[in-house]
């Protein structure tokens, strides 16, 4: 019940945020020059001016844009997220469609930079100073600065094509039509390279962080006086060393959700992983406005929804905490 | 001092990252000199090989791919460095503020700091890029738009902590003004933090830059190690050096700003150490 | 195969002749040199199909990627043979009257949609007058004299036309005027019809399904019309959005075709190599584009004929075709595409001297524009295309170049929504890179071009360099008419001089696309139109 009060008081906060994202959006993508008529009569060649002029009052983009703001905001409020005429279907629709493998590949690199970043960071801090540390912190490093489209394009040409052992891109093996446990193994063979891709970055972060998150929890009073009661060193560690540390990385991977969608535009292009990335940066190219807004309120609910569940975590790793 | 000097100095991957750094000025320096040609000059047969005429070899037009990297330096350095600057500025101001002045405009900035914090940066860029249209400081502004919060909040907290102290308090009640006690007392207090992570930011900005290049929104006038890299994955198969070259330059100028900065932290800021 | 064509009675006999013809075509293309095999029916065929269309209106919208999968799809009343002559399909014959305004076509019996409506003469009908003529962004040229379809009878559709177009049968294939069903069409608005995405026609395969970003599935049409066609059982187009995939793509086999030039340039040379491999430039004869810069005249100095001229001069046509194209198509030499055999002629002014620097440095000093202490004469802002890489290059070079005769370019890379608005809107640019289809006909082409009454605010890809001249204004309006062919072929070689003397615009390449396939994939191009025609012979070797 208690848990429910506070759910309901969380997405009460996320209101003002989701709008307020909306209309920076609005506002932002209607200061950039062009439209959506132009682009669509652009790529089609020559068009009249009556055709264009039909494909903006089609588009409602002959209205002022008060007027466009209001229908808008009118039609958020039913969550009727608009029509995208470029792409001749209701927004909500596409976004659906491309939602699931955005979701795979942002929660398979999400878990794995969380789970495999705190075990190697644990690792590293457990054996300070030696080789292990040395070379996890190095690697990590590397990894850390090393941009995420330009690996993309390197383990293409080394694991799709020198070795072959890996498909190059997409979701599944277009026209094979598996069923079962053949299309989950298919599936996975393609998200490998563009979740690797995708959550190195972080990983090398969040072994950074678990590693000094660690060494600083053993430093503090409470491990010296668990120390002094005889506690084991095992029990200090998985007990309380490790709690707390993992409640800094928990934190930190909250903040950084949202980050993981924009990241996920150039792995997406570069793997044609067919995700909300590509359909944003589609969508900004033509002046896809309704598509455009529609992709930045979802995805913002999703940056809520991921804060909220790593808000959960949270109270369940620290019992000091109340809600 | 002179024991943070010597304690940076200790600190092998901070000395390597300074090397490194240290190379890279000296390519932003010396470009000019060591390729007197504009790097977009056509200089030779496209797509040779590197160690032949041209040390890492030409593009698909016939250009210098060296002369490109030593220019691209120029740009990465000059983005990443205006970028965190610029952010930094943001950041202070707003976490200045509201740390200092608390209360309801605290609320209301932290709440701002938080919205952006939410949007995915990248995707945030991308649309400021966008709106208007690529250029060096359109790549500027997109940067510094999305690396400002995590100062801000720095800033706050610290203002926040130091804001307590007593010789504040003392300031205040000497009559100082608001702006001299910000600017006089509690800047001076919280520069180290803010240098340390500051630094790891120009990283970041170096990485973003590369990403709007890649993505076709860098400024198409002015060499970028990004710009490479996307002219060279049309033909990363056959002329993998194009596109290789660039991605290492980035690697390891991201690396070697990251090591200085991780060193500067243990430095400066006790409270990041280890980090 | 053939023999199972001329044995089917229900196919006219046009038809059965014109599908051997196609055969016999391809026989010129490479690695044919041994007999045909048998072909084997079932198969899935993967395409490339880049970028991924945003709607399937193919009756609505022209771009270039949609009949790539639209023509698998929709027919049209005719197909043409390897030397662009007329060949039936959805029609059986056609009669064009002595004074060129009658055509008269009979129709195939027993060709029924996918949606189980029968085909008749009311469907060519309301596609044309009613879809095709209202929303088809080129039917104010291509159908600009089309007053009525008559329909005597089911089988039989009378053309009624203002004034001769002999370019109007040139554009009866599916890929310009797709065949639509009329009861699916009837009472509602073209542009919002619900078969936009889920297009419904005659065609050889069925729209199954489309998952966005990812791939669009069509199935073999069970009672298709054409006897033992077609012999694939699935064609899917699959949408990768980077170029470095698609190759990827093709070299492990799990593509069988890629068209248009899906295929980087770059990496054809590559996959040539590739045993598994092949290429083909045939296929493209009735797709004739060129690469251009269109020149602002009213910036003061475009504005000089001289000018123009300078930077004419100053480009190095086949280095842009060697290395921003990597070898395919030839250096364009004026308004006209080598591709329309018999009306293009190169006795024009050439800009690809030897000394062609030199002249062009005099221009410009002649003109009275020498260059400043830093060597340049003046600044202009180039815009460059959005649709892909290629064309960031090539604006890179021509910074280079022009350069050389102290012009000085600052390169504007924005959006495609911005650069068009930039270009075509508010006409505020200086050079501008794009890439113009020249369509089926010098009328398509040109006339936008250059006519002065094509200086149209607001309209993408018509005369935005202001150029207007009284003579090309009333030869473009004969050339529209004539029927004689010598007389056409006068009237267009009298263009070309004269646009290729004023260069109000400056023609860079003529496009050349390639097609890349899988050596298990045959007949994959059997016409003039490539892969803007359905795949109904093409088969996979098991």
């Amino acid at each position: 019940m208690r848990l429910a009060r506070y759910l309901g008081y969380r997405l009460l906060l996320a209101v003002p945020v989701i709008l307020g994202i909306i209309v920076l959006n609005f506002f932002l993508i209607h200061a950039a020059p062009g439209d959506a008529a132009s682009v669509l009569a652009g790529e089609s060649g020559a068009a009249t001016p009556e055709y264009m002029a039909l494909l903006r009052h089609k588009f409602g983009l002959d209205q002022p844009l008060s007027t466009q703001f209001a229908v808008y905001l009118l039609n958020m409020a039913h969550l009727d997220l608009g029509y995208s005429f470029r792409n001749d279907s209701p927004v909500l629709e596409l976004i659906l469609d491309r939602l699931g493998p955005t979701l795979l590949l942002m929660l398979t690199a999400f878990v794995v930079a969380v789970l495999l970043g705190s075990l190697l960071g644990v690792l590293a801090a457990s054996g300070r100073n030696g080789w292990r540390d040395n070379l996890i912190s190095l690697a990590s490093l590397v990894a850390y600065a090393t941009p995420g489209f330009w690996l993309g394009l390197m383990m293409i040409v080394v694991f799709a094509i020198n070795l072959a052992w890996l498909p190059t891109s997409g979701l599944d093996t277009v026209g094979a039509d598996n069923e079962g446990w053949d299309e989950v193994i298919d599936i996975a063979r393609h998200l490998v390279m563009p979740a690797t891709a995708l959550s190195l970055f972080y990983l090398a972060l969040y072994a950074r962080v678990m590693r000094a998150s660690m060494l600083e929890q053993t430093g503090m009073d409470y491990v010296t006086t668990a120390r002094a009661k005889g506690q084991t060193e095992r029990r200090i560690i998985f007990g309380h060393v490790l709690r707390n540390a993992l409640l800094t990385v928990v934190t930190m991977a909250g903040v950084q959700a949202g980050n993981l969608i924009g990241g996920s535009i150039v792995v997406e292009t570069v793997f044609g992983w067919p995700g909300i990335g590509t359909l944003a940066f589609n969508a900004l190219q033509s002046r896809d406005l309704n598509l455009l807004l529609g992709i930045f309120f979802v995805s913002a609910c999703l940056v809520v929804v991921v804060n909220l569940i790593v808000d959960l975590v949270y109270v369940t790793l620290d019992p000091r905490i109340e809600i | 001092m002179r024991a943070g000097f010597a304690r940076f100095a200790r600190n092998r991957l901070a000395l390597f990252g300074a090397v490194v750094l240290l190379l890279v000025l000296v390519l932003v320096v010396s470009a000019p000199l060591a390729y007197p040609n504009n790097p977009f000059q056509l200089v030779g047969k496209p797509l040779q090989p590197p160690g032949g005429a041209f040390l890492l070899g030409t593009d698909t037009l016939g250009r210098d791919v060296a002369a490109g990297i030593a220019y691209g330096s120029r740009t990465s350095m000059l983005i990443g460095l205006s970028a965190t600057l610029a952010a930094i500025g943001i950041g202070i101001l707003v976490g200045g503020i509201a740390g200092y002045y608390r209360g309801r405009v605290e609320l209301v900035l932290m709440r701002v700091t938080e919205f952006f914090q939410t949007i995915p940066a990248f995707v945030l860029a991308i649309l400021i890029v966008a709106v208007l249209s690529p250029s060096v400081p359109s790549e500027i502004i997109a940067i510094a738009a999305v690396s400002w919060p995590g100062i801000a909040r720095l800033v706050r907290g610290e203002f926040v902590a130091l804001g307590g102290r007593e010789f504040v308090l003392a300031c205040a009640g000497l009559g100082a003004s608001d702006l001299r006690i910000i600017f006089r007392h509690l800047l001076p207090n919280c520069l180290p933090p803010i240098i340390a992570v500051g630094s790891l930011l120009i990283g970041t900005a170096i990485l973003i830059e590369a990403g709007l290049a890649f993505l076709g929104l860098g400024d198409p006038n002015v060499m970028s190690w990004g710009l490479i890299i996307s002219a060279g994955r049309a033909v990363l198969r056959q002329a993998w050096w194009i596109a290789t070259f660039p991605g290492i330059a980035i690697l390891l100028t991201v690396l070697g700003v990251n090591l200085v900065g991780d060193g500067l932290g243990e430095v400066l800021n006790p409270r990041l150490r280890n980090r | 195969m053939i023999d199972r064509l001329h044995s089917s009675t229900s196919i006219s006999r046009r038809t059965a002749l014109a599908l051997p013809l196609g055969l016999a075509g391809l026989s010129a293309a490479p690695r044919q040199a041994a007999a045909e095999p048998e072909p084997v029916r079932g198969g899935t065929m993967v395409m490339i199909v880049n970028p991924e269309p945003s709607t399937l209106a193919h009756y609505a919208v022209s771009a270039g990627n949609i009949p790539m999968i639209a023509t698998q799809v929709y027919e049209g009343l005719l197909t043409y043979d390897w030397d662009q002559k007329p060949q039936p399909n959805l029609a059986k014959s056609w009669e064009v009257s002595p004074d060129g305004k009658t055509i008269t076509f009979k129709l195939q019996t027993g060709v029924t949609f996918h949606n189980g409506a029968p085909f008749t003469s009311a469907d060519v009908q309301y596609s044309f007058m009613e879809v095709l003529k209202k929303v088809h962004p080129t039917a104010p040229v291509v159908l600009a004299e089309l007053i009525a379809v008559d329909t005597p009878d089911a089988e039989t559709a009378v053309f009624r036309l203002a004034n001769p177009a002999p370019y109007m049968m040139k554009a009866m294939a599916a890929r310009d005027l797709p065949i639509v069903c009329k009861s699916v069409f009837e009472g509602t608005d073209p542009l919002s019809n619900p078969t936009a995405n889920k297009p419904i026609g005659t065609g050889p395969f069925k729209f199954v399904s489309w998952e966005r970003g990812q791939s669009l599935r069509l199935d073999r049409n069970e009672k298709y019309w054409k006897p033992g066609l077609p012999y694939l059982n699935r064609i899917v187009a699959r949408f990768i959005p980077d170029a470095g995939t698609r190759s990827a793509a093709m070299e492990t086999g799990e593509a069988h075709f890629a068209g248009y030039s899906a295929v980087n340039y770059a990496d054809v040379a590559r996959m040539k190599q590739n045993p598994i491999l092949d290429t083909t430039t045939k296929g493209y004869e009735m797709t004739p584009a060129l690469s251009v810069l269109e020149l602002n005249s009213h910036h003061p100095h475009l504005d000089k004929k001289e000018v123009r001229q300078a930077i004419a001069y100053a480009i190095d046509r086949t280095f842009i075709r060697d290395n921003v194209m990597f070898g395919y198509g030839e250096p364009a030499t004026g308004p006209l595409s080598r591709k329309f055999v018999g009306l293009y002629t190169d006795q024009v002014r050439r800009y690809d001297v030897p000394n062609r620097l030199e002249i062009a440095n005099k221009l410009l000093d002649d003109s009275g524009l020498p260059r400043g202490a830093d060597g340049s004469r003046f600044e202009l802002h180039l815009e460059v295309n959005s649709f892909g890489e290629q064309w960031l290059r090539q604006a890179e070079y021509l910074k280079q170049a022009l350069a050389q005769i102290g012009i000085t370019v600052i390169l504007r890379s924005e959006d495609t929504a911005t650069w068009l608005r930039r270009a075509y809107t508010d006409y505020d640019y200086d050079i501008s890179e794009p890439f113009l289809s020249q369509g089926i006909d010098p009328v398509v082409g040109l006339n936008r071009q250059y006519l002065s009454s094509q200086i149209r605010k607001g309209v993408t890809f018509v005369n935005n360099s202001f150029y207007a001249n009284p003579k090309i204004d009333r030869l473009l309006g004969e050339g529209r008419t004539e029927i004689d062919p010598a007389k056409r072929t006068e009237i267009y070689h009298k263009v070309q001089q004269i646009l290729t003397e004023d260069s109000p615009l400056i023609w860079l390449v003529d496009v050349q696309y390639v097609s890349i396939f899988n050596r298990k994939l045959h007949n994959h191009t059997t016409g003039p139109l490539g892969t803007y025609q359905a795949f109904e012979t093409a088969w996979l070797e098991k």
